[in-house]
């Protein structure tokens, strides 16, 4: 994502001239929803956000509005900045020196992310994100979900069992832990980890939950599982989820974002970005003719 | 070369002889031979012997401490032996009485002291404060005389049995010297010397006849004791006078030890042989360490052991919580700049040569402390204020430098090793800074933290020159019963004696076997530490793939 890489590829002839406009496009069309999509509010509103990386910018100008109780997906190549972007909504860069939002803004719920009376804590509490390696705390599985509560300060063992029970069922976990909830997180297998941290993000009930290519580590089988839960959480929480997996976008994702170089290239319904895409390089991509 | 140059066809490559193969195989290889050896097989030797030479300077220092502490169990047992046989042990029976009674004298000088001092206080002049204090006095001395019979019945004794001691130790020494003799082939001159086997039967006869005298004098001491006790001085402070009651009841109990004593005396048999086991426990249990004494040595290690530990413990009680806590701040909380100061700092502690901080601690620390502790807001401390400047806590102090750096070090290695996923994962679900580092970063490490406080351990007791400079080198177990004052008090250790003493002890002698002997303790003990430090991280450390 370091300058050094971006110029040479911005040389290239191929994208840039009609991206500024198609990029501001879908969005303009965001506002009146798309005949596909029944309407609902949006709960996240990234609004013309430039992003830097110290020196080197990781995004340029983008702008997106994602409904809420959807699954949006976020495509592109590797460093075309979707995976950064995810992590501009519950702030997580702020743990990396020198990165930061120079131009725009994130509103969740109406709320600026960065405004300086927001509390990043509660931000993440309400924001939870699952990551593309599993990465359970070396503790006990109750204790790995129970960590955010917790945190919060939460000690009523009646309540914390009851939390536990609801997220690994809602997790599709239960039925394969129920009997060792006190062994530990690590000794479970690859996707039965993964599952449980998503058990654990949804342990403290957030609105959103971010996935970085939650599947790229696992097994197909494991994948589909994670993919069909995906399909139940959206019954209550938003998700974003980033993903290499084209078939992963169109299986799970209501909304898709296309990136590439760090513009927001399009931004439509899923059906409409695989079947019947607006700008060439979408489809170029999409059919897999690069990236 | 013929046979490289035309393709031989299967026949003649099968009818090929030896030598002409090898000659091929030559013409590629032989470019640098070192004893048979090629260039790489040079190389592996040189690897491999360094690796040898390691391990076999192991094993060299393992034997070579055997060896050398191994001849002391024998050599003590003989030490025994000679105590018994000579009517030494005796000869304590009855000292051991006679200290006794020393100990309860100097309690009755404390509390004189004491009532003194209040009645001073109280505004009364010298004169009537000795007068008030004169009955007490009057009971005193009684008590004090009444010891005097016994004592001089002692020192008859010591010299006799001193005098049978020295000449069994002559009569060794002949012997000792007609071998040599012989060894050397000189029969005429071994034969010379002229060695009468000492009597013991002969020669304990007078002291052992001294047993009617003894019973006499004890007799004499217990009934000016009791008659002693049943005055009944008064001291005007209650709070003294419950002590003198106090005191009254110990004497009472001490001399209803008398017949015990004497039982003691009665069952003495200078035959009896010192099982060998008696050697080991009295190194190991032993409380004191006398070497090179007119009277007897003994070799009691407990005094010089827990005198390390102390001193270690103290270290560590200080070292472990600013090792750990400047490795979590530098490796969680600290900036880039802050990081490129502090670290190099704490490591560079080690550089600084141990006797330079010894140094610093005789002539400054120790002294600072001492001027500290006698101000009187500080009054609460335990053990303040101390007039010794050299004692465990100093020595302690010192330590703790020592051994922060291997703390800190360690234990940042291990929280760098906490992969950043467990941090990203407790941010996201909303965890603070310290809370990410108190429930997740540092359980994630705490196999590293506790084998870096044990490698900080092993580091410390192993810890000479300041604690020979610092400690205050007393041997003697310091006294428990001060509670936490007994950190004040000095004391020698393991290592410091050696230091001390090996140069001093001639080769062959008990005293050097017995130095050899807390060595082993020593290696010993660092092998425990190391073999936990290491059970440690093994057994708990995470699996991270």
């Amino acid at each position: 994502m370091s300058a050094a890489t971006l110029s040479p590829m911005e040389r290239l002839p191929a994208p840039p001239p009609s991206s500024p406009s198609l990029a501001v496009a879908p969005v303009a069309a965001m506002s009146a929803p798309a005949a596909d999509l029944p309407p609902s509010r949006p709960i996240i509103d990234i609004d013309h956000v430039d992003f830097f990386y110290g020196q080197s910018q990781a995004l340029h100008d983008v702008s997106l509005r994602l409904d809420e109780k959807k699954v949006t997906a976020f495509i592109g190549p590797s460093g075309c900045g979707k995976s950064t972007l995810l992590r501009c909504l519950n702030r997580m860069n702020d743990l990396i020196d020198g990165a930061r939002v120079a131009k725009g803004s994130i509103r969740i719920r109406g709320i600026d992310i960065h405004a300086p009376a927001v509390d990043v804590i509660e931000l993440r509490k309400r924001v939870g994100m699952v990551f593309q390696k599993s990465n359970p705390f070396p503790k006990s599985i109750y204790e790995n979900i129970t960590y955010g509560l917790r945190l919060q300060g939460v000690k009523d063992k009646g309540r914390l069992d009851a939390v536990v029970e609801k997220s690994l069922r809602g997790a599709a976990l239960w039925d394969e832990v129920k009997d060792r909830l006190h062994a530990s997180g690590l000794g479970l297998s690859g996707g039965q980890q993964q599952r449980l941290c998503i058990a654990r993000a949804i342990a403290v009930e957030p609105d959103i939950i971010l996935m970085d290519e939650p599947c790229s580590a696992l097994d197909p089988i494991s994948t589909s599982k994670v993919e069909e839960l995906i399909h139940e959480l959206k019954k209550e929480f938003t998700i974003v989820i980033v993903t290499h997996n084209m078939q992963q976008a169109a299986r799970c994702s209501d909304q898709t974002a296309f990136f590439y170089l760090g513009r927001l290239i399009e931004f439509a319904a899923t059906r409409t970005i695989f079947m019947n895409p607006s700008n060439p390089q979408t489809e170029a991509y999409v059919s897999g003719r690069f990236g | 070369m013929a046979s490289t140059r035309i393709p031989p066809s299967p026949e003649t490559q099968a009818d090929a002889t030896p030598a002409a193969t090898s000659a091929g195989f030559l013409a590629n290889k032989a470019r640098f031979r070192f004893f048979g050896l090629t260039l790489d097989g040079c190389i592996k030797a040189f690897f491999g012997g360094n690796a040898v030479v390691a391990v076999l300077v192991l094993t060299l220092i393992t034997i070579f401490l055997f060896k050398e502490g191994g001849g002391f169990f024998a050599q003590n047992r003989a030490n025994l032996q000679i105590y018994r046989q000579a009517g030494l042990e005796y000869v304590d029976f009855i000292r051991a009485q006679t200290t006794g009674h020393t100990a309860l004298t100097h309690e009755l000088s404390d509390l004189r002291l004491r009532q003194f001092h209040r009645l001073t206080e109280a505004g009364k002049s010298l004169a009537e404060a000795n007068a008030a204090l004169a009955g007490f006095d009057e009971f005193a001395n009684q008590f004090g005389d009444a010891i005097i019979p016994l004592r001089g019945l002692l020192s008859d004794l010591t010299e006799t049995a001193t005098a049978l001691k020295s000449k069994f130790a002559t009569t060794e020494n002949l012997k000792i010297a007609r071998q040599q003799l012989l060894a050397a082939g000189k029969t005429a001159e071994a034969d010379k010397i002229v060695i009468s086997e000492v009597n013991f039967d002969a020669e304990l006869k007078p002291l052992l006849g001294t047993l009617p005298a003894y019973q006499a004098a004890s007799a004499e001491t217990a009934a000016k004791i009791t008659a002693a006790l049943t005055v009944k001085p008064a001291l005007p402070t209650p709070e003294l006078q419950a002590r003198l009651e106090q005191f009254k009841m110990l004497a009472a109990a001490y001399v209803a030890d008398f017949p015990a004593v004497e039982k003691n005396l009665r069952a003495w048999d200078y035959r009896q042989p010192v099982p060998f086991f008696r050697s080991i426990t009295s190194f190991i249990f032993g409380r004191d360490w006398i070497a090179q004494s007119s009277w007897q040595e003994w070799y009691g290690i407990l005094p010089l052991f827990v005198g390390s530990l102390m001193v270690s413990f103290v270290a560590l009680l200080f070292a472990v919580p600013l090792g750990i806590g400047a490795a979590i701040y530098i490796n969680q909380l600290a900036s880039p700049a802050e990081q490129r100061i502090v670290k190099p700092c704490i490591e560079f502690i080690s550089a600084i040569p141990s006797v330079v901080l010894g140094f610093f601690g005789v002539i400054f620390l120790g002294e600072n402390l001492r001027l500290l502790s006698q101000q009187s807001w500080l009054a609460w401390v335990p053990g303040f204020p101390f007039s010794e400047r050299l004692n465990i806590l100093t020595a302690g102090c010192l330590l703790a430098l020592i051994a922060v750096p291997t703390i800190f070090t360690l234990a940042e290695d291990s929280l760098n090793n906490v992969p950043r996923a467990f941090k990203e994962a407790s941010f996201a679900l909303g965890a603070s800074r310290l809370q990410t580092i108190i429930k997740v970063i540092v359980p994630a490490s705490l196999s590293g933290i506790i084998s870096a406080v044990l490698l900080g351990l092993g580091r410390v007791i192993g810890e000479t020159m300041v604690v020979l400079l610092c400690a205050g080198n007393r041997i003697a177990i310091p006294d428990f019963t001060a509670g936490l004052a007994v950190i004040t008090q000095p004391v020698h250790t393991m290592t410091g004696l050696i230091a001390q003493e090996m140069g001093e002890v001639p080769v062959g002698s008990i005293g050097r076997h017995a130095l050899f002997m807390i060595g082993l303790v020593l290696f010993f003990l660092s092998l425990l530490i190391n073999w936990l430090a290491q059970k440690i991280v093994r057994r708990y450390r995470i699996a991270i793939d």
